[in-house]
């Protein structure tokens, strides 16, 4: 095995946030409200489910297709770790951008906790995400400062997506319930508890929903996730969905 | 919005070539977007975004005006036969 026991907890929850959110994302292709911005946020999901794969493979200590297939969407639900800002369904697009912007402001702040880490393969591909993250937290922040507060529908909309989605937030820095995160932080996997990450994340929320105008509180606790154990409402009707041609013919070769 | 022409430039000496446009709001939301819609496969090393408004168009009736002048599509051939003739001495 690659990843030292430390690491895998908090490895699986990232890759499955990566995959979770990168799957959300891709119900909007063919969708987005222009062609440009069709391509770029349907690249960005491709980007996620990108940074979801790497992760897998480290966790199975393989590239196989077929072995992480089975890893990323043959588990039951239970046994997933992802958060529930990353499962949550985004059918109006102001809700699929704000939680673009809310999930890769905290994505960008996991990956910088993983550069240095004691686990080489982890720093190598922070590294290289941190590439793209740049750019993904760019096209969130630069499409909601031109659209918030630029019509009173947009205004209204975005409002009530950051209302439904920021008492998601506390879920997303809630350990892994099978890691021991002060041991991971003790080792060197990560450099900080989520606690710590997740308070700079808080911090630049308020900085940035004080810079649009917007006056909403801040969740300190959410839905109870319980270390990421419970799944979302909408978590089964998207796992069926991921699995529905595989359920056709679970042995066919691709 | 705007339309951007948008133009990609491989490393080295090739030149600039027309890639195609695209709509965005304002210079900065149109390098994103042509980042994703044109160069997320390195078509190009270096990228250049012009405003449509900006280009300046010529009428289409003041182009070729020569098309129909014969003697101004050199070829070459005759330089070329004057040149060899030159070369080998049986230049007359």
């Amino acid at each position: 095995m690659t990843l030292q026991p430390a690491a895998r907890p908090l490895v699986l929850a990232l890759a499955d946030d990566e995959h979770l959110v990168g799957a959300r994302h891709t119900n909007w292709i063919g969708l987005g409200p222009f062609l440009e911005e069709d391509l770029a946020f349907c690249s960005i999901a491709q980007d996620e489910l990108g940074h979801a794969i790497a992760l897998y493979q480290l966790l199975l200590d393989t590239d196989d297709g077929a072995a992480v297939d089975g890893l990323a969407l043959r588990r039951d639900d239970a046994d997933y770790r992802s958060c529930w800002l990353a499962e949550w369904p985004a059918d109006d697009w102001a809700t699929a951008l704000v939680r673009h912007w809310l999930y890769d402001l905290a994505e960008d702040l996991r990956w910088r906790n993983l550069v240095g880490s004691s686990q080489p393969e982890l720093d190598a591909l922070a590294r290289r995400v941190l590439r793209e993250e740049a750019f993904h937290l760019g096209h969130a922040r630069q499409l909601l400062d031109r659209t918030m507060g630029s019509t009173a529908e947009a205004t209204d909309r975005l409002t009530a997506a950051l209302a439904e989605l920021l008492p998601l937030v506390p879920g997303l820095w809630d350990p892994p319930a099978d890691g021991d995160e002060a041991d991971a932080v003790a080792r060197g996997v990560v450099a900080r508890s989520s606690a710590e990450v997740g308070h700079d994340h808080r911090l630049a929320v308020e900085a940035q929903l004080s810079d649009w105008g917007v006056r909403l509180p801040l969740s300190s606790s959410g839905p109870a996730q319980h270390g990421r154990t419970v799944r979302s409402p909408g978590f089964a009707v998207l796992h069926a969905a991921l699995n529905e041609v595989i359920d056709l013919d679970p042995a066919a070769r691709w | 919005m705007k339309t951007y022409e948008v133009f990609l430039k491989k490393a080295g000496k090739d030149e600039f070539r027309h890639a195609g446009a695209l709509d965005a709001p304002d210079p900065d939301l149109a390098l994103l977007l042509a980042r994703e819609c044109y160069s997320r496969r390195g078509e190009g090393d270096e990228l250049w975004l012009v405003d449509r408004t900006d280009i300046v168009v010529a009428a289409v009736e003041d182009l070729a005006p020569n098309h129909d002048k014969p003697h101004r599509h050199n070829d070459g051939a005759r330089v070329a036969a004057r040149r060899r003739a030159t070369r080998e001495g049986t230049r007359s």
